[in-house]
């Protein structure tokens, strides 16, 4: 199969990419693995949350935070796309989201501080409107609501957590929880399946009845889990704010994201709606190289390895999510360059015992060049015409930092510009 | 430092997936159809990947809910692990199967080619007993079929008569009226049951389209692919075609191409029988094997495809089938009729359609079956067009039903286009 630009990858940092190219008039490809960490790990778009990570210190200014670890650290995968790619690629991404129907906010200025399902405070920049009157720099008291059966929130353990954390305990935190219709407690649900419930409105209405004759306080807000409808967030969460009568927020829960996957799933429908062509289940590997141009790759399809030859590819590979390296006993590779990424002399080495601490397997990845073609050992590109965003790229761990949303787009956004460059 | 153990302990890269690589994220859970539309089917993650690291060959199966598995293989398509999932729930909903037998109804409808074979023979009274409600009921009753499916109508000419009556009659029209490439292509057409005893016309109109891009087609010997006994818990039944077509399609010239336009005969071949099924030689068969628009469009990008369409003035929506996203090869009907001027084509992107093969055919199946393709067809009424294309012909006839429109095959508008009826 022959593309202009072939964009492997389904994350955040591919899809802005596609977008990107979509947007400058260009054909690109999609090439989709299976299910990224969109659907997983996130809720927001985190830009910067913490100036290193080990700061305990929330960053107010994203923007002003990210240009100043550029001018600390010059191998950043921020300094490598550069401020511009973030600020662009944010305009597009929040352009975009209200072009495919959804309702987010925020600014690169300005961090909310919203809480987590265990109650302590995040610091995130581009949210969902849902989520919005979580924010703890506002001073209304918050209510945790959870439902009876569901194990992935705990309004008490919220509630405790958050009451000792917050402005030094001086505002009110409680919990309730009630019964869901129709759902006997004894049986094992998901968020999923609670999102799909709330998108009827009988349920919704009946749970809202509920929470108001639980909830005492008439002034609070109602923290719950993020279960708001799977689809169309944006009506069920007003719909059920009005009928409980209080502001309502929503709380990111444990894997599987229902705020991520209503992201995913609505602007991947929203490439293709626009005339993207997305290939399912061909995960992509080996490229040749000849002249220092990648001519093609090959996609596992089934019965056969396919060719794809593009003018320019952005790999998005996501590394511990997607299995995009291959890790043996010592070495890890790339499946496209079959490159050593790193060396160990034992599979510890790449963990930290402290589930906490950075983990080494995060930064694996290709070094890249200014314009964020992988290199080899000598700093030369590989291929010319190949681009590396998000999580493929070496030193790219966004997590103590809480700038997974933000390093995917400026990434993304910068490989794009350079794939049409090329 | 590395040591002496840790150097013999390879540091070869394990490229299959085993059931160790699910990570339990549950992406197939929050993908699958019959998950999303019954609270009784616990997924395929559980079913799957969880239940496999406690099954043992020598115990006897746990089936409880298997059997809601309608085989679609979304779960697959999702994984960001690439677990065959499907494939461990068919491996032991077969075992499973295997130790407390199969029903009348499953033994049949696996047995899809010889229920076709007698339903061709028998066509006008096949055909007046499958419209009639006394005898649905009595169907329904006894056997299990739902009485509200409509069933397919069967030929009394077959595919296969039709093709070897023409090549006797008059030899084939003349190659490469509208040829463009300079390469002598041949291909061998495994047009399947559907074509054979209910869609002639699909077959005749592969043949057309093929023959008029200067392609020879010949059509070798072939059995049923087993693809209706694989989702009827019969692997081995599905192993003895395969076995045969193997042999069979193993025997071509080298060079010779095997096309299906059947997306689900097609997946059998190119993956399934070297997968699932374990049959040797199956590999070299399956990278010989492509879906009939895939193949036009390899041609259209190696300049050897005739473009010279006339225009077809309408307006359709395409529903991409489960089992086409299993190739791995995107949506080439989309790209191919794209290239036909006065054709406005329109993805319906709301998932499975619910029939998967013989699964809503099923009495005990059939609601939960049109409930998965509920957003569908509200989706086709919708959007208020006249016309559905599919690749996959189950698809087409759940489509039909639960929405009420007419369906075809892509290669339809391309064979209008071309000119032909």
């Amino acid at each position: 199969m022959k593309c202009d630009v072939a964009v492997v990858g389904s994350g955040l940092a591919a899809l802005v990419a596609t977008r990107t190219l979509q947007r400058a008039g260009r054909d690109p490809v999609l090439i989709w693995p299976g299910l990224s960490s969109l659907y997983f790990l996130y809720a927001t778009v985190d830009v910067l949350g913490y100036a290193n990570a080990s700061s305990a210190q929330p960053v107010e200014e994203p923007a002003a935070g990210v240009r100043q670890l550029i001018a600390q650290n010059p191998d950043h995968p921020y300094a490598r796309a550069g401020l511009a790619a973030l600020e662009d690629g944010s305009s597009l991404l929040l352009e975009w989201l209200r072009e495919a129907g959804f309702n987010w906010q925020g600014t690169l200025n300005r961090n909310l501080l919203l809480p987590t399902a265990l109650g302590t405070p995040k610091p995130s920049c581009l949210v969902p409107t849902s989520m919005v009157a979580g924010d703890l720099q506002r001073d209304e008291p918050i209510a945790f609501c959870g439902f009876d059966g569901y194990q992935d929130f705990v309004p008490e353990l919220a509630a405790s957590n958050l009451s000792g954390a917050w402005n030094g305990g001086g505002r009110t935190v409680t919990a309730v929880r009630v019964s869901l219709p129709g759902i006997k407690p004894d049986r094992l649900f998901t968020s999923i399946d609670l999102a799909r419930n709330f998108e009827d409105a009988t349920f919704r209405r009946e749970v809202a009845g509920r929470l108001r004759l639980a909830v005492k306080d008439s002034g609070a807000r109602l923290g719950m889990p993020a279960v708001l409808g799977l689809t169309h967030d944006t009506d069920v969460h007003a719909e059920f704010e009005k009928e409980c009568g209080h502001p309502v927020f929503e709380i990111p829960t444990l894997p599987p994201s229902v705020l991520g996957l209503r992201l995913f799933d609505r602007l991947r429908r929203h490439v293709q709606e626009t005339g993207v062509e997305m290939i399912w289940a061909a995960p992509a590997h080996d490229a040749e190289v000849a002249n220092g141009r990648c001519l093609r790759i090959h996609l596992k399809s089934a019965g056969r390895e396919q060719p794809l030859e593009a003018r320019a590819y952005v790999l998005a590979l996501e590394d511990a999510v997607d299995g995009a390296w291959r890790a043996g006993a010592h070495t890890v590779r790339d499946p496209f360059f079959h490159q050593v990424l790193a060396q160990h002399a034992t599979p510890a080495e790449r963990t930290d015992e402290s589930l906490f601490a950075p983990q080494p397997f995060a930064t694996v990845g290709y070094p890249v060049s200014d314009r964020l073609q992988p290199v080899d050992k000598d700093g030369h590109p590989l291929a010319s015409n190949v681009f590396v965003a998000g999580g493929g790229m070496a030193g790219y761990d966004p997590t103590g930092i809480k700038a997974r949303g933000g390093m995917a787009i400026a990434t993304g956004y910068r490989a794009a510009q350079e794939a049409m460059a090329a | 430092m590395i040591t002496e153990d840790l150097e013999t302990f390879s540091d070869t890269v394990e490229e299959e997936h085993p059931v160790e690589a699910c990570t339990k994220c549950t992406a197939c859970n929050t993908v699958c159809p019959v998950a999303r539309s019954t609270e009784i089917f616990r997924g395929p993650k559980f079913l799957g990947p969880e239940s496999e690291r406690y099954r043992d060959q020598q115990e006897a199966t746990v089936t409880a809910g298997l059997d809601l598995c309608s085989g679609c293989k979304l779960c697959e398509v999702t994984c960001p692990s690439q677990v065959s999932i499907q494939e461990y729930i068919r491996r032991a909903q077969n075992k499973g199967a295997r130790e407390k037998g199969r029903t009348l109804r499953d033994w049949l409808l696996g047995h899809t080619r010889l229920l076709s074979r007698f339903g061709s023979l028998t066509a006008p009274l096949a055909n007046f007993g499958n419209r009639n409600p006394f005898f649905r009921l009595l169907m329904e009753r006894f056997v299990g079929i739902h009485r509200r499916r409509p069933l397919p109508k069967y030929q009394w000419l077959t595919f296969e008569n039709w093709f070897k009556r023409r090549n006797r009659q008059n030899s084939p029209p003349p190659l490469g009226e509208g040829r463009v490439g300079a390469t002598r292509r041949t291909v061998a057409y495994f047009y399947g049951c559907w074509v054979d005893f209910n869609e002639r016309r699909l077959g005749q109109q592969v043949v057309a389209v093929l023959e008029r891009n200067g392609i020879e087609v010949i059509v070798p010997r072939q059995q049923c692919c087993g693809i209706p006994a694989v989702v009827n818990s019969n692997t081995d039944l599905a192993r003895k075609y395969g076995v045969e077509n193997v042999r069979r399609l193993s025997m071509l010239p080298e060079g010779v191409d095997i096309i299906a336009s059947s997306t689900s005969c097609g997946l059998m071949l190119k993956h399934d029988y070297a997968h699932l099924l374990e049959i040797p030689g199956a590999e070299a068969v399956g990278a010989r094997v492509y879906d009939i628009c895939e193949y036009l469009w390899m041609l259209h990008e190696a300049g050897e495809l005739d473009v010279d369409f006339q225009p077809v003035d309408t307006r359709v929506l395409y529903h991409a089938p489960c089992h086409l996203k299993s190739h791995g090869i995107g949506y080439p009907a989309m790209r191919l009729l794209r290239l036909i001027p006065g054709v406005r084509v329109e993805e319906v992107d709301e998932g499975c359609c619910g029939i998967s093969g013989t699964y809503g055919v099923k009495v005990e199946k059939y609601d939960l079956s049109m409930k998965i393709g509920s957003r569908l067809f509200e989706a086709v009424k919708a959007a208020g067009s006249d016309s559905v294309l599919a690749d996959c012909e189950t698809c087409r006839m759940q489509v039909e039903h639960g929405a009420g429109s007419r369906s075809a095959h892509p290669i339809d508008i391309l064979a209008r286009a071309y000119g032909y009826r």
